[in-house]
């Protein structure tokens, strides 16, 4: 009897200890609860303690700042923007740990939740990331520390904003990427039609990409490519500013899914199923040098310039960018544009040095070192525009400059606290319309229900 | 006498308790472990099935509300439906798969070893890998090789395989079937040596044909084998993530409903949505699901073993 108990027990602890290998994970942070929840005085004291001693010792003692970011290898910018601060303040160390880029809103929020991180500067890297760390009230509020001292928010375009939640800014952007349209200029070249231009509606943009399109089996050239992000269609519908993402309702989404579907169809684009399965690169699939034009953020002009100057892309070298395709009516110019900030976690052991480093990094100086590595800073004016476009191996035709000045942008995914959730459902009836399971009448009547139940709650 | 009985009694039970004072402290560090990492965590994950949490604000306990939300919450359902069918499938696919591997490789045939090895291979090979080399075969363009093959070959419709929901579940089970046998057929073949030479003999000379003694010797001999292999299978399908992460999740990984498993749907309501009250909730049918599960086993093993 005793024995079958035992072996009982010990079943339920096999089960246990087996399924906790995926469970796991979820209670990390859920164990250092009650440690946190007991402790928010003490936390605070030793916090204020802190501000006070770096206070005391801003000038020469010296200072190790903790930054988290992701893709330390493959980013260029980090350690110049490293060297430009700390040949102003030689006291400073800045030491970066890098938290990956898969899931790196996941780690940081998991991070930032339990008790002990000592991260002193973090870089935020979407906007749903960031309402979920404000949520979270693990982030200082840089609202009086920003008019404290006098940074001029106006340099940001309005970015600052969008990202304004109750009334408070969490985070100071250092980065703005707006999608473009990329194109090759020698596939344009052979078929012996003109390049694309600043000014085109969706209609001109579907025929240009038609026209150069080849669907012989293996000679294929694609007059245009959609990466498998939903951003990639479903928010071409947001640019005439009637509609944001997070509404509830998805009509103004058909006319891009239809015209992708049709072009998918005719094999003006590549599959989706195919490239979703493959996981093709949308940086290997310009690379191929059969894509015609790709809608794609700024981000891309880096690598793409990187890759072609170390020999590895070679079909894509002679390449231009124009901006986005408009809506009828709508002025050209307006794009989709996503943000990379930088905040201070409220149990940064170095307040007063962050917010240095902060105002440093999304300052003017931190922006001419962004642009100086082809990076488009949050913070731009001519001088800067200038610089990026003077990169070599920036297209040197005027409208690829042209380009790069947006006439009004739209974040590609608004502060709104319930955006993972909705996200979700975006992204699973995105998924069914490509792959061409369900129409797209059904997938807009289930997102509009799905989103609805959301932000109805 | 009596007295010196007791007194023998008493020494043998102080050698006992020090006996198993020894083993405890030999125990002690692995349970220590256990209940640190393991046992602690369970129990938390129980108090935070029952309330709401975000992971850093304050907890709100709210009873049996978070339940009742993910019974409602139609991607909970799709992903039970999901893990059953992929555990039903999966289970038995495996186990009759890696039995009769186990019994042709333990045969006395040229290049056993290296059919061995072929099997075990892609269980030794990173799931990453292999999972993009089979998203190549198995891809949905007509083009694609297996596709080329039902095409041109068998004379049938190309599928589109994980891209579709109607076959992405098929193409999962394939995959893990695939990935896993190799496994469960080192168990297997294990078991089949440890079977004494002489039941066979003495089967033979009483005129057993191939599949008698297959009936009657192997399968019997093999129970143990077959009982450890189940249970382990049964959780780990029930556990199942990567693999559907892997397959359906593709460039943007998004898994939809058609291929959604528990597991995944715990991380999505855990990580991405911060419902870590409605996570545990999930993770605790899961664990109730599994429990119950091991525990007939248990119970059917004990009395298949009676007859």
């Amino acid at each position: 009897m005793k024995k079958r108990i035992i072996s009982s027990l010990l079943a339920v602890s096999m089960i246990a200890a087996s399924i906790v290998g995926c469970g796991s994970a979820s209670q990390a942070p859920e164990a250092e609860a009650p440690a946190k929840e007991e402790t928010p005085a003490a936390t605070e004291a030793p916090a204020a303690e802190a501000t006070t001693e770096t206070a005391e010792a801003t000038s020469d003692e010296p200072v190790t700042l903790k930054w988290a970011l992701w893709d330390v290898s493959s980013t260029v910018y980090y350690q110049p923007l490293i060297d430009a601060f700390t040949a102003e303040h030689p006291n400073v160390t800045v030491e970066m740990v890098d938290l990956g880029s898969t899931d790196y809103s996941t780690v940081l929020g998991t991070q930032l939740s339990g008790a002990g991180s000592d991260f002193d500067v973090v870089t935020v890297k979407d906007v749903p990331g960031y309402v979920s760390l404000v949520n979270k009230g693990v982030l200082e509020p840089l609202g009086d520390l920003i008019s404290k001292d006098g940074v001029d928010l106006s340099l940001y375009n309005g970015v600052t904003d969008q990202v304004t939640i109750d009334g408070n800014l969490y985070e100071l952007p250092f980065r703005s990427d707006i999608w473009v349209l990329y194109y090759n200029k020698d596939i344009f070249d052979k078929a012996g039609v003109a390049y694309p231009t600043n000014d085109m509606t969706w209609e001109e943009y579907d025929k240009l990409a038609r026209s150069v399109t080849d669907t012989t089996p293996g000679a294929e050239v694609y007059g245009s490519h959609y990466h498998t992000w939903r951003s990639t269609i479903q928010l071409d519908g947001i640019l005439d500013g009637k509609n944001t993402i997070v509404d509830g309702n998805y009509e103004f989404t058909k006319p891009y899914y239809e015209m992708v579907l049709a072009q998918q169809k005719d094999g003006v684009c590549m599959d989706y199923a195919t490239l979703k399965t493959q996981g093709l690169h949308y940086s290997a699939a310009f690379a191929q040098g059969n894509v015609a034009t790709m809608n794609m953020g700024t981000w891309f002009i880096a690598t793409l310039i990187q890759k072609i100057k170390d020999g590895e892309y070679t079909d894509c070298t002679n390449w231009g960018m124009v901006k986005y395709p408009h809506a009828e009516g709508v002025e050209p110019g307006s794009t989709l544009s996503t943000i990379t900030a930088l905040a201070i976690p409220t149990s940064a052991p170095n307040k007063d040095m962050a917010w240095e480093f902060v105002k440093f990094v999304s300052g003017e100086k931190g922006a001419e070192v962004m642009a100086s590595t082809g990076n488009i800073p949050a913070m731009t004016n001519d001088k800067i525009v200038d610089l990026i476009a003077s990169m070599d191996g920036f297209p040197t035709d005027e409208a690829s400059k042209e380009a790069l000045v947006p006439s009004h942008t739209y974040l590609e995914m608004p502060a709104n606290d319930k955006s993972s959730e909705i996200e979700t459902v975006l992204n699973e009836q995105h998924d069914l319309i490509m792959n061409e399971e369900v129409s797209v009448d059904d997938a807009i009547a289930a997102m509009n229900e799905g989103v609805s139940a959301i932000i109805g709650k | 006498m009596a007295a010196q009985l007791s007194a023998m009694e008493k020494n043998m039970k102080k050698r006992q308790r020090r006996r198993n004072l020894v083993a405890y402290s030999f125990i002690a560090p692995n349970f220590l472990g256990f209940a640190i990492f393991t046992l602690g965590p369970i129990v938390l994950a129980l108090l935070m099935s029952f309330a709401e949490w975000d992971g850093s604000n304050e907890m709100k306990f709210i009873g049996l509300s978070n339940f009742v939300e993910i019974f409602k919450d139609d991607r909970f359902i799709a992903s039970l439906k999901n893990t059953i069918i992929y555990s039903l499938f999966t289970v038995p696919i495996t186990l009759v798969i890696a039995l009769g591997l186990a019994i042709l490789l333990n045969q006395k045939i040229k290049g056993r070893n290296f059919f061995r090895t072929v099997t075990f291979f892609p269980y030794v090979a990173s799931l990453v890998a292999v999972a993009a080399v089979w998203n190549m075969l198995f891809t949905p363009a007509k083009g694609g090789i297996v596709n080329q093959f039902l095409m041109n070959v068998l004379h049938v419709a190309p599928s589109k395989w994980a891209a579709s929901s109607s076959t992405v579940m098929l193409t999962i089970i394939m995959f893990s079937v695939w990935k896993n046998m190799g496994y469960y057929m080192v168990i297997y073949l294990a078991g089949l040596q440890g079977i004494s030479e002489d039941l066979y003999e003495a089967a033979s000379l009483d005129g057993a044909n191939a599949w008698q003694k297959f009936r009657h010797i192997t399968v019997p001999q093999l129970k143990p084998t077959t009982f450890f292999v189940t249970i382990m299978l049964t959780i780990n399908c029930f556990k199942v993530y990567d693999i559907v992460y892997m397959l359906a999740g593709g460039s943007n990984g998004v898994v939809n409903k058609s291929a959604m498993v528990l597991v995944y749907y715990i991380y999505e309501e855990a990580f991405r949505n911060w419902k870590l009250g409605k996570a545990s909730a999930s993770a605790l049918v899961l664990f109730a699901i599994v429990l119950v599960v091991t525990l007939i086993q248990f119970k059917g093993e004990k009395n298949y073993a009676n007859d």
